[in-house]
C-alpha cells in the first residue's frame, strides 16, 4: 500500500513538469508579451522592442524556458512582472480563499447530491426522482454566471439579506475568533458573504454528482448481494447505506475529485461574479497581461493541486473498495 | 443516527450565525445612529496595476494616485492647470518653465516637499530603464533643475505646449521612494488627502484620510475601492447598497435602472476619449482614399450610438473630443450614406462583374477584415454590426476578435485593415493627434502620412497661443476625417453613479477622484 502511494506520488513530479512545459511554450508562442501590455498603447514599436530585450524576452525560446526551470529547481517561481512581488507570494495569498469557496461548495454539493440521488435511485421513477432530476438537468445547464447573477438580484437587492459581492474576514480567521472570545461577527460575515458563490458553485457541481450518484445506486441495487442482503433480513436502511451505497460509491468519488479539482483550480466565472479573490481571477489577470511568471506560478500550483487530488482519490478507493486494495497487493 | 444529527446541529448553528450577522451589520454595530460614518466605498472594475504615479497605466491605478498623491498641477473640469504643489509657474522663454513649490507640504511620512522630490520624480520617469508607460509625453523635457528648495526649473529640447497639461503627475518623495525601491508601487507615499493603508490585490485597498494634508483635513475618514469586475454585478453592488459610488465603465442596459432608483443620483460627462476604426494606409487596398472614404460612408454611427451604446457615448466626427478646448463642431465628416459608398468603391475599380454580389477587381474579389478585442463587449457588437453594413455594400466582411496582447501586438505590426479601439485621457489635442497621425509618430500604426500634417502637429506643439493652436488642430483634424485615417465612432461619455447620501463629489472628464478630498456622507 505504501509503495503503491509512493509510486503515485513519484509520478506527480513528471506531470507538473510537463504540464509546466507545455504552458510555458503556449504563452510563449501566442501573440503579445509583458513589454507591450506594459508600455501600452503610447509605446513606438522601437520602445517595446527595446523593452522586450531588456527583459530577456527575445532570446530564444529554448534558452528561456532552461532559466525558468533552472529556476524552479532552486524553488524559485520568479517575480511578477506586473505586481513586483514574489509568485510564490502572490499565488499563497489567494489561495486560502480558493480552498475556502471550494471546501464550502463541494460540501453543499455533497449534502444535496448523496442524499437526493440515493432517494431517487431508491424510489426510481417516482415524483422524488423526477423532481431531483429535473433539478440535476437545470444545474447542469444553467450558466454559472446567470446563477450568480440571479442569486444577487434576490438575496442582496431584493431581500437584503446577504452582500452581493466580495470576500468577508477568512472563514478560520472568523471560526478563531468565535472560538477564543466568543464574538461571532467575523464569523457571519465571512459566512455571509461565502453563501451566495458557495452555494453557485455548489448547486451546479450538486447536479451533476445527483445524476452520478443515481445511476451508480440503480446498478448496485439490482446486484445479486443486494438481494442477498434483503433475503437476509437485513433492516432496509442498512441494505441501502451499509451494500449498497458504500459499493455504488467508486465512481461518485471520482467524480467528486474531478469536480474539487476543478473548483481549486479556480471557478474563473463564479469569482469574477462575486468579486472572489481567488486563484482563478489571478491567472486570468496573468494571462491578459502576459505576466509569464505568474501564469507560471498559477499553472504549477494549480497542476500540483489537481495531481494531489488525484492521488487521494485513488487511494481512497483503496479504503472504500477491498478489492481494489487486494488487486494492488496482487500486483505488487 | 449520531453523526446525522451532529451535522444537523452544525448546519444550524452556521445558518444561526449567518442570520444573526445580517441583523448585526444592518444595524451596524459601532456606528451611533445620527452621525453617518465618514466612509466611502468605492466599486472598480478592475484593480491598480501599481499606486506609483509614474508607472500608472490603468484607469484604477489613476484613481488611486489621485487619493495619495498630487501633481505639480491639477486639472479643472474644464481641463485648465491649476495650482498644487506649485503655487505659480512662468515661461522664462520657449523651452524654460519655472515653478514655485508650496511652502510646508507634508509626504505621509512626514517629510517636507522640495524641488530635489521633483526633479527626481521626473529623473526617474524620464529614464528609460524605469519603463515608465507615458515616457513619451515628457520626453521633450531636457532636464529639471532644482533651483532652490521651493523652486524648479523645467528645460526642454523644444517649444512643448501640452507641458502643462501633463504636470499633474503626481510627485513621490525622493528618499522614500529610493529606499523603497520596486516595492514603492504598493506602499506608495505621496502629499494626497488619503494614505494607501491595506491593498489585498483583486479584492480591495483601503485609505484612510491624512491628517496633514495642505489642502485641509478630508472630511471621509476612509475610503475603500472593491474591486468589481462584473459590470452589472456592480451596479446591483450599488443598489444593494454594498458600495457608495460606482463608474464608467458600465452596461448601457444598467444606467436606466440606476437613473429610476430614487436613492441613486446618475450623473454624466463628456469623457475625454473616443472609440475609432483605424484604417491601415500601407494595406495594398486600403491605401486608395476613395476605399477608406467609401468604408466611412458605411459606418452608421448614430446607429451604433443609440442601439450598442444606449447614448451613453454619442456619435463622434474627429479626434478632437468635445470635453477638448480645441473641440469644434464644424468639422465635416463622411456621413453614413450606402450610395455614396458605391460611388466611392466603383471610382477605385470595385464592380460586381460576375454578379454573385460582392465587389470585384481584376478577378480579385475586395474582402476586408474587422478586428478588435474581447474585453469589451460593445466593440464586439460594433465590429458586427460593421461586418452587416459592409456585406451588404457588396464588400466580403470577416471578422477577428482576440483578447487585448494579441490584438495590440497585430495592430502595432500592421497585421490588421480596419481595428476598432479607443483612447483615454486626452487632456491635449497633441496627445489625441500627434502621436497618432504624425509620419513618425509612435502610436501611428496604420502608417498614415500627410506632410502637411506633420507640418501642423509641429506647429501645434510650439505654440502657446491657444486660439492659434485651435485653429492649428482643427485644421489638422479635418484633414485626417478627410483623408480617413480614422474614423472616430464615438466620443465616450463618462458615467458616475452614487448613493445620495453622497454630497460634494465633482464629476470629471478625466475621471479624477480628487473631489473625494471634498466629499462628505449625509
Amino acid at each position: 500500500m505504501l509503495g503503491y502511494i509512493a509510486k503515485r506520488t513519484a509520478l506527480i513530479l513528471p506531470v507538473v513538469l510537463g504540464v509546466c512545459v507545455i504552458v510555458f511554450v503556449l504563452i510563449h508562442l501566442i501573440p503579445g508579451d509583458p513589454a507591450m501590455v506594459m508600455l501600452g498603447q503610447d509605446a513606438s514599436p522601437e520602445e517595446v522592442a527595446r523593452l522586450r530585450s531588456a527583459m530577456g524576452l527575445d532570446r530564444p525560446l529554448a534558452v528561456q524556458l532552461g532559466s525558468f526551470l533552472l529556476r524552479l529547481a532552486h524553488g524559485d517561481l520568479g517575480v511578477s512582472i506586473f505586481q513586483g512581488e514574489p509568485v510564490s507570494r502572490l499565488v499563497l495569498k489567494q489561495l486560502p480563499a480558493t480552498c475556502e469557496l471550494a471546501v464550502a461548495s463541494m460540501l453543499i454539493a455533497v449534502l444535496i447530491a448523496v442524499p437526493l440521488g440515493v432517494i431517487s435511485a431508491v424510489k426510481q421513477h417516482s415524483l422524488v426522482d423526477v423532481a431531483s432530476m429535473g433539478f440535476a438537468q437545470l444545474g447542469v445547464s444553467m450558466p454559472v454566471f446567470w446563477l450568480g447573477v440571479l442569486l444577487i438580484l434576490n438575496f442582496s437587492l431584493r431581500w437584503g439579506l446577504l452582500p452581493s459581492v466580495g470576500r468577508g474576514k477568512p472563514f478560520l480567521e472568523g471560526l478563531a475568533v468565535l472560538l477564543r472570545t466568543g464574538d461571532y461577527l467575523p464569523l457571519a460575515d465571512s459566512l455571509r458573504h461565502l453563501t451566495m458563490p458557495a452555494l453557485t458553485l455548489g448547486l451546479t457541481t450538486a447536479a451533476l454528482i445527483t445524476r452520478m450518484v443515481r445511476s451508480s445506486m440503480l446498478e448496485v441495487l439490482h446486484q445479486d448481494y443486494v438481494r442477498t442482503a434483503r433475503a437476509k433480513g437485513a433492516p432496509e436502511r442498512a441494505v441501502i447505506y451499509r451494500h449498497a451505497l458504500r459499493n455504488a460509491l467508486l465512481p461518485v468519488v471520482t467524480i467528486v475529485g474531478m469536480q474539487f479539482g476543478a473548483l481549486l483550480g479556480g471557478a474563473v466565472v463564479t469569482e469574477t461574479v462575486f468579486a472572489w479573490p481567488g486563484i482563478g481571477r489571478l491567472a486570468i489577470t496573468a494571462i491578459s497581461q502576459r505576466d509569464f511568471p505568474l501564469v507560471q506560478g498559477c499553472v504549477l500550483v494549480v497542476a500540483l493541486v489537481f495531481s494531489l487530488l488525484n492521488l487521494a482519490v485513488d487511494v481512497s478507493y483503496t479504503l472504500i473498495d477491498p478489492r481494489v486494495r487486494h488487486g494492488i497487493a496482487q500486483r505488487q | 443516527m449520531r453523526k446525522n444529527k451532529l451535522v444537523l446541529a452544525t448546519a444550524l448553528v452556521l445558518v444561526l450565525v449567518t442570520m444573526a450577522g445580517c441583523r448585526g451589520s444592518s444595524s451596524g454595530p459601532s456606528a451611533p445612529a445620527s452621525e453617518p460614518r465618514q466612509e466611502l466605498r468605492v466599486g472598480l472594475d478592475v484593480d491598480a496595476g501599481t499606486a506609483d504615479p509614474r508607472l500608472a497605466r490603468d484607469t484604477s491605478a489613476r484613481r488611486v494616485v489621485d487619493l495619495v498623491f498630487n501633481g505639480l498641477v491639477w486639472l479643472d473640469p474644464e481641463l485648465k492647470p491649476q495650482p498644487a504643489l506649485a503655487t505659480s509657474w512662468r515661461q522664462i522663454d520657449p523651452t524654460t518653465w519655472e515653478f514655485t513649490l508650496r511652502e510646508g507640504v507634508k509626504f505621509h511620512d512626514g517629510s517636507e516637499l522640495t524641488a530635489e522630490d521633483v526633479k527626481y520624480t521626473y529623473d526617474t520617469l524620464l529614464d528609460p530603464a524605469f519603463k515608465a508607460p507615458y515616457r513619451s509625453l515628457y520626453a521633450p523635457i531636457k532636464e529639471v533643475i532644482a533651483l532652490d528648495k521651493y523652486h524648479v526649473r523645467f528645460v526642454l529640447s523644444q517649444p512643448y505646449a501640452p507641458l502643462l497639461s501633463y504636470l499633474d503627475m503626481g510627485i513621490v518623495p525622493r528618499a522614500a521612494a529610493q529606499a523603497a525601491g520596486d516595492s514603492f508601487g504598493t506602499k506608495p507615499i505621496g502629499t494626497g488627502p488619503f494614505k494607501l493603508v491595506k491593498w489585498e490585490k483583486n479584492n480591495r485597498i483601503e485609505f484612510e484620510a491624512f491628517p496633514d494634508y495642505w489642502g485641509g483635513v478630508p472630511k471621509l475618514e476612509k475610503v475603500t475601492f472593491l474591486i468589481i469586475p462584473d459590470n452589472t454585478v456592480r451596479a446591483a453592488a450599488l443598489e444593494a447598497g454594498d458600495v457608495d459610488l460606482i463608474h464608467s465603465p458600465l452596461s448601457a442596459q444598467d444606467i436606466p435602472r440606476l437613473q429610476a432608483n430614487p436613492k441613486l443620483k446618475v450623473e454624466k460627462t463628456n469623457a475625454l476619449g473616443f472609440t475609432y476604426v483605424s484604417f491601415n494606409c500601407a494595406d495594398p487596398i486600403l491605401k486608395d482614399v476613395r476605399v477608406r472614404r467609401a468604408l466611412a460612408h458605411l459606418i452608421d454611427k448614430k446607429t451604433i450610438s443609440s442601439t450598442i451604446y444606449q447614448g451613453m457615448d454619442t456619435p463622434g466626427k474627429s479626434p478632437l473630443v468635445p470635453a477638448m478646448w480645441a473641440y469644434s463642431d464644424e468639422i465635416k465628416d463622411p456621413e453614413y450614406d450606402p450610395a455614396r459608398a458605391r460611388e466611392f468603391l466603383a471610382q477605385a475599380g470595385w464592380k460586381d462583374t460576375d454578379g454573385d454580389g460582392v465587389l470585384d477587381r481584376g478577378g480579385k474579389k475586395l474582402t476586408i477584415s474587422l478586428k478588435t478585442h474581447s474585453e469589451d463587449p460593445n466593440r464586439i457588437q460594433v465590429v458586427e454590426f460593421l461586418q452587416n453594413e459592409f456585406r451588404k455594400a457588396g464588400i466580403e466582411a470577416t471578422v477577428e476578435t482576440t483578447e487585448w496582447p494579441t490584438f495590440r501586438d497585430a495592430v502595432q505590426k500592421g497585421d490588421y485593415q480596419l481595428a476598432v479601439l479607443g483612447w483615454l485621457a486626452l487632456v491635449d489635442p497633441d496627445r489625441a493627434m500627434y502621436n497618432q497621425f504624425h509620419s513618425r509618430g509612435a502610436s501611428n500604426d496604420g502608417k498614415y502620412s500627410n506632410p502637411r500634417v506633420d507640418e501642423l502637429l509641429e506647429k501645434g506643439r510650439a505654440t502657446t497661443d491657444i486660439e492659434e493652436r485651435k485653429k492649428i488642430y482643427r485644421e489638422a483634424a479635418q484633414i485626417v476625417v478627410d483623408e480617413v485615417a480614422y474614423a472616430v465612432i464615438l466620443y465616450q461619455g463618462y458615467v458616475v453613479a452614487y448613493n445620495q447620501k453622497v454630497s460634494g463629489f465633482q464629476i470629471h472628464p478625466n475621471a479624477s477622484f480628487a473631489s473625494l478630498a471634498r466629499v462628505t456622507i449625509k
